[in-house]
Formats: structure tokens, C-alpha cells, sequence
């Protein structure tokens, strides 16, 4: 396994629903995507693994429009589509948690919820769509079904400031944002970073769960048990580069640490 | 969220702001304060120290200098209202005053050379827009901070107005100017709006009250529900009665009332206005989620032009004259700043209410008014407005939630 096109799936792989490919990011002097490819198909769930600084953060919010890359290209489905802003992102049905939560601490639960797709009472056609007055109860209705379907049962008011709210909370709240919304893939930056034993569970199990119903999921993590337990292939960047890309079943924890830390390049990945 | 059980003073007063009513408690209990103490500690003290006092004698709280009160306050309400936007995105706006002066220097160029004066109102207003604009096109797609370029905009604003008023002063006697502050709603009139008002107010929240449960929501308290609609008649009721027993509540007072409905109801119920407390809550977490945020800060200093311009307006057709001093050179833009933070209106952004600004120019104006019915220095008026507006941030900062002081 000496080559960079063996550690790819292979002919077996499924059809890519998002897949991007060259992806260039420059921070002033810093280069923190050097070429990226990456990929996900519907039903699976991608781990991107990487340390501190690989990039992974990065790739995320470029694939949800929050960041505008330097070069490269987006397919969704082999056409070629435009991610420059997070609508564009929506729009295809990308949705993500980001590792910083990105809530606002002065709204309520609801209203975070719909942050940026608030519903708007019908009617009152007369005026712009942001003058419209807003339907806060169906936002109520719509957090609460988001809230039930991810089992928070430590939320008991959709109505609370998120600002009281503790850090396991706040994160339910993040992904149930992501996963609330019609979407084909989600993209879920270190989800698990702030939660208790339990609530990992239920994470991992809402990410199964996607999968079953035929997302694309993407998994990022630092916690290799939680990865091997819930993806299908995992992918590895390293200083902004692709390392390369496993199935899940077809490696070992060690082995993903070492291309993490060492690359495939000093050969001690071939003793695996 | 569990119950949470500690409670410390300063959590308390956290947990109070937070709540919808909450957040008037501060600021009505400064107002109460103040009344209290010019209304009737100070008549009973002189009563009780002064041999030759005839009797009781409430001059601050006779109908009258309440009267006086709402219309000397009107001015810094309108622009408090306005700024609370700009306050509420995190941003600060010093021109306010200085775009008010401007505007109203206009008005009195435009009804001198003629123009009927419903027509001056409407340009004037464009052009508090335009000068508004200007500085939110710098603040948001430049990106200069809004305390320079809003800095920028005093002086040069204040210069613009000298440049239109060479003399420094201009009298208006243009009647439909005039009757903004003449007219007054008669007293019958006065109190059936207000009858309206509370009656539309409870059925809205009855209605919501059957909409929730209808959808299966967390229902109100029977306790929050009416005590909204208590709290409101009661805040409305006493205004129109108190106006009624000196004169009639004047169109002044309702015109403003309107517009802060206007503008409290874009930033309460609209996407626009949620958008404005996201970006005042965590502007890069708005950005993310696709709100254009530098559009938002743009039109939000376009509306404090706009209530600039109409504070000119009201200030004009009050004092039926427009003087640098009452505008730009004097005391407006602090008063009217203070008036938005006294309200409880954070300086940190994403958290006030312009309904506040109103009361917040209430303790502004009372406080200057009581202290000149007893005869203070505008020294001792200094000292005092700067101690309330000092407290007043102090609540703020102790009341902000915990680990948010970074920002
Ligand atoms: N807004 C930014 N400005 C400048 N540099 C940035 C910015 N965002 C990321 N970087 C740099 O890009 C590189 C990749 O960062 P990124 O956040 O994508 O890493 P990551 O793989 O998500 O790491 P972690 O596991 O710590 O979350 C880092 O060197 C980081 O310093
Ligand atoms: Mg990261």
C-alpha cells in the first residue's frame, strides 16, 4: 500500500452526492487548505479527522458558504454548483454544525432555531419580505419538533435565552438548527466536544440516524472511539493537504492516528 | 433548563431583565424614584422646615409641569428611539443631534422660501435618511468604527447647520409645522384611543393566549398575561388622564407614540429586526447563517437619520423656532444617548427595547425639570445626569449575562 490511489475506496464506493475538488484557502500568509479533495455520498457518514490546525474547521464552513475559498470546485450529484454565500450552502441542502455553535446568546431557543429562515405569517403580501410580521409561534412549534426529535430532555423551554443555557445544551441546540432543516448533507464540526457521557450517546445515535435516512453526513472529530463506532470511511487531512481516505471497516484506530501525526510519506504506514 | 436555585442579588437582576416586562422594572423604578422625591418629598419638606409655608405645595406633580414634562422630552425620545437601533446592533451614533439640527435648520430655509410645509416635513425627513445612510454606507461596507465616523458626522453636521443658519436662529411660523405641537386631541377623543388601545392589546394577547394552546404551546400565566395588559392600560390611562386635567393629550405626544410603535414593532416582530438583535447578539454567528449584515448596519443608521429628522421636526414645531443651541451645540445628543441607556438598553448590543428609550427620556427630562423647579444650577443638573446615566450603565454591565464581557 504504497500509493496514494490505493488508499481510496475504490471501484465499491458509493456515488459521491457532494464532492469537491482542489480546494484553496489563504489566511494572509497562512495556506490552510492546500488543494483539498473531499467527498460524501447519501447514506454514509464521512469522519474528517485531522489535528489541531489541519484545516478541517476550514473545509466545513467553505462547503457552507460561510467562508469564500481561493479556487476550486464543487459538484453536487457530478454538476457542477457555486457555494459563495451560506444561502447558496442551504440552498443545495448543506446544513452544518459549527465547532463554535455560532448561536446568539441574547435570542431564545426558537429563535435560533430559525436564525436566518424566520418564518413570516402569510398574508401581508404588501410589504418586503423582512418587514413581514414573524409567525413566532410556528417558530415555537418548529424548535419543539426540532427539540423532540434529538430527545433534549434536559430543555425544558423553547423560550429561554440560549445565554443561560449550559454548554451540552447549547451544542443540542446547534445541531438540532442543522438537522431541523431540509437537508441532504450535514456537516457536524466536533458535536460531542462539550457533552456528557449520555448526551454523546444521543448524538451519535441522531447521526445514525441520518444516515438511515439517506443523508450525507460529515463527522468531524477528535474521538476516535466515537469515529469508529459511527462512520463508514474516514477521511484524513494533514497540514491542509489530503492524506488520504479508508473505509472504516478496513483500518485501525492506530493507523488513523499515525497518518494524522506522520502522514503516509515517512513509511510507517506500511508496517500496519 | 432546571430551576435554577442561586441567587444572588446580581442573578436576580439578571432573571429580571431577562423577562419581557422585566426589563421596564429598572427604569420605572428610577422614574418612580425621581417623582417621588421632587413630587413630594421635597413639597413636604419645605412644608415641614418652612414656618411660613401656607400649605402643601405639589408644583411637580400638578398636571400641568407633568404636561410640560411629556412635551420637554418628546425631542430626546425621538432621537433615544433611534439610537436604541444602532445601540441594539452594538454600534453608537454621535450625530443624532447634529442630523436633528441640520434637518430642522432645513425645514425652516424650506417653509421661508415657500414650500407648503407638509412637503419641507417629507424632504427633511429624506434628507435625515440620507445623512443617515451616508454614515452607515462608511460604517458598514469601509468599516470604520461607528464612534468615529458617527464623530465625524457631529462636527461636520454641526457645521452644516451653521453654514444653513448664518445667524444661529430661525423662527417658524409655518402653521402646518406649528400644529404638530398645537393641536391637541380633545379630551373625549383622547380617551377613547386610549380605551382602543388597551382593548385591541388584551384581545391580541387573548388571542395569541387561544393561538398557543391551539397549537399545543407553553401557555402564559393567567399572572403575565393580564398583568401585561394591566401594566399597559394602567401606563396608558394615567398619561391620557394627566394630560386631560391640565389640557388634552397633543398630537405631539401621539405622533410619537406611533412612530415608537412603528419602530418597535420592526424590531420586535420582524426578520429585519431579528436580524438586527442577532447581529447585535453575535454578528459572525448572522453572517453565517446568510443575513447581510453590513446591509443591516447600513439601514439601521438610515432610521436614526429618519427619527433625527423627525426629532427636528417635533423640536421645531415646539419651540416654533429652530437655534443651533437647542439642537446641535447643546445638551440633545447626550441627553438623548443617556435616555436609550437609562431605558436599559445595553451598550454591548442585542438586548433593549425603544419602548424603553421613551421612559429613559422621561427620567432625563424629569430629572431637569425637577432640578430646575428647585432652583439647581445647570451645574448641579450636569452632576446629577451624569450620575443617573452612570448608574444606569452600571446596571447594564452587572446585569449582562456572565462570560459575555468579551465581546
Ligand atoms: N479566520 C482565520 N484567520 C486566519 N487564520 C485562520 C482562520 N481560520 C483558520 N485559520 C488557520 O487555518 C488553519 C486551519 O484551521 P482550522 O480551524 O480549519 O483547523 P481544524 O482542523 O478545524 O483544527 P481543530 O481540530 O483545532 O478544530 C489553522 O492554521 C488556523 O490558524
Ligand atoms: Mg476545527
Amino acid at each position: 500500500m504504497s500509493s496514494k490511489e490505493l488508499k481510496k475506496v475504490g471501484p465499491e464506493a458509493p456515488p459521491p452526492h457532494l464532492r469537491v475538488t482542489g480546494i484553496q484557502k489563504r489566511f494572509g500568509g497562512v495556506h490552510a487548505l492546500k488543494g483539498v479533495d473531499f467527498e460524501v455520498a447519501r447514506g454514509e457518514v464521512m469522519a474528517l479527522v485531522g489535528d489541531n490546525g489541519a484545516g478541517k474547521s476550514t473545509l466545513m464552513k467553505i462547503l457552507a458558504g460561510a467562508l469564500v475559498c481561493d479556487g476550486g470546485d464543487f459538484f453536487i450529484d457530478d454538476s457542477p454548483v457555486a457555494i459563495n454565500t451560506p444561502h447558496d450552502a442551504a440552498a443545495l441542502g448543506i446544513q452544518i454544525v459549527y465547532q463554535d455553535l455560532a448561536l446568539c446568546e441574547n435570542l431564545d431557543v426558537a429563535a435560533n432555531l430559525s436564525l436566518g429562515a424566520e418564518p413570516v405569517k402569510s398574508g401581508w403580501r404588501f410589504l418586503p419580505k423582512l418587514l413581514r410580521p414573524l409567525d413566532d409561534l410556528e417558530m415555537e412549534v418548529r424548535a419543539k419538533a426540532a427539540i423532540d426529535r434529538l430527545r433534549v430532555r434536559t430543555l425544558n423551554s423553547v423560550r429561554a435565552k440560549v445565554g443561560g443555557l449550559s454548554g451540552g445544551q447549547r451544542q443540542a441546540i446547534a445541531i438540532a438548527r442543522a438537522v431541523g432543516a431540509e437537508c441532504s448533507v450535514v456537516m457536524l464540526d466536533e458535536p460531542t466536544a462539550a457533552l456528557g457521557v449520555a448526551q454523546t450517546r444521543q448524538v451519535l445515535d441522531v447521526v445514525k440516524r441520518l444516515r438511515d435516512t439517506d443523508h450525507a453526513v460529515v463527522y468531524i472529530s477528535h474521538n476516535m472511539r466515537d469515529i469508529f463506532e459511527v462512520s463508514d470511511r474516514i477521511c484524513v487531512l494533514r497540514h491542509g493537504a489530503n492524506v488520504a481516505t479508508w473505509k472504516t471497516s478496513e483500518t485501525t484506530a492506530d493507523e488513523i492516528v499515525v497518518a494524522m501525526t506522520a502522514g503516509l510519506d515517512n513509511g510507517t504506514n506500511n508496517a500496519a | 433548563m432546571q430551576p435554577e436555585v442561586s441567587s444572588s442579588p446580581i442573578d436576580r437582576l439578571r432573571k429580571l431583565r431577562e423577562s419581557s416586562l422585566g426589563s421596564f422594572v429598572p427604569v420605572l423604578l428610577a422614574l418612580a424614584a425621581i417623582w417621588l422625591y421632587f413630587g413630594l418629598a421635597l413639597p413636604l419638606w419645605e412644608y415641614w422646615t418652612d414656618p411660613d409655608a401656607t400649605g402643601l405645595r405639589f408644583i411637580f406633580l400638578s398636571p400641568r409641569n407633568i404636561y410640560n414634562l411629556f412635551m420637554q422630552s418628546a425631542v430626546i425620545a425621538t432621537l433615544a428611539v433611534g439610537i436604541t437601533v444602532v445601540l441594539l446592533l452594538g454600534e453608537i451614533d454621535l450625530s443624532a443631534a447634529a442630523t436633528a439640527g441640520v434637518c430642522a435648520a432645513l425645514l425652516g430655509v424650506l417653509v421661508l422660501a415657500g414650500v407648503p410645509g407638509w412637503a419641507a416635513c417629507l424632504l427633511v425627513m429624506a434628507a435625515g435618511v440620507v445623512l443617515g445612510l451616508a454614515q452607515g454606507l462608511l460604517i458598514a461596507y469601509v468599516g470604520i468604527p461607528s464612534f468615529v465616523v458617527t464623530l465625524a458626522g457631529l462636527l461636520g453636521y454641526q457645521g452644516l447647520m451653521q453654514k444653513i443658519l448664518p445667524t444661529g436662529n430661525l423662527n417658524i411660523g409655518d402653521p402646518f409645522v406649528r400644529a404638530i405641537a398645537r393641536i391637541l386631541i380633545p379630551d373625549i377623543w383622547g380617551l377613547l384611543l386610549a380605551g382602543l388601545l388597551v382593548l385591541a392589546m388584551a384581545a391580541l394577547a387573548l388571542r395569541r393566549q387561544a393561538e398557543r394552546k391551539a397549537r399545543g404551546l407553553e401557555l402564559e400565566t393567567a399572572t403575565t398575561l393580564w398583568g401585561q395588559v394591566a401594566f399597559f392600560a394602567i401606563i396608558v390611562f394615567t398619561a391620557v388622564l394627566t394630560m386631560n386635567a391640565y389640557r388634552s393629550v397633543p398630537l405631539l405626544i401621539v405622533l410619537l407614540a406611533g412612530v415608537t410603535a412603528i419602530i418597535g414593532w420592526v424590531t420586535t416582530s420582524t426578520p429585519f429586526g431579528r436580524s438586527i438583535f442577532a447581529v447585535g447578539g453575535n454578528a459572525e454567528s448572522a453572517r453565517r447563517v446568510g443575513m447581510d449584515v453590513k446591509r443591516i448596519r447600513a439601514v439601521a443608521f438610515g432610521i436614526v437619520g429618519l427619527l433625527a429628522a423627525i426629532g427636528g421636526i417635533f423640536g421645531a414645531s415646539r419651540y416654533g423656532s429652530v437655534s443651533y443651541t437647542a439642537f446641535a451645540g447643546g445638551s440633545l445628543l447626550l441627553e438623548s444617548i443617556g435616555a436609550a441607556v437609562i431605558g436599559g438598553t445595553s451598550l454591548f448590543g442585542g438586548r433593549g427595547s425603544v419602548w424603553n428609550a421613551i421612559l429613559g427620556a422621561l427620567v432625563i427630562g424629569s430629572l431637569g425639570n425637577g432640578l430646575d423647579l428647585t432652583g439647581a444650577s445647570a451645574a448641579d443638573k450636569l452632576m446629577f445626569s451624569g450620575a443617573i446615566l452612570l448608574l444606569a450603565v452600571a446596571i447594564d454591565a452587572l446585569s449582562r449575562p456572565a462570560g459575555t464581557s468579551a465581546r
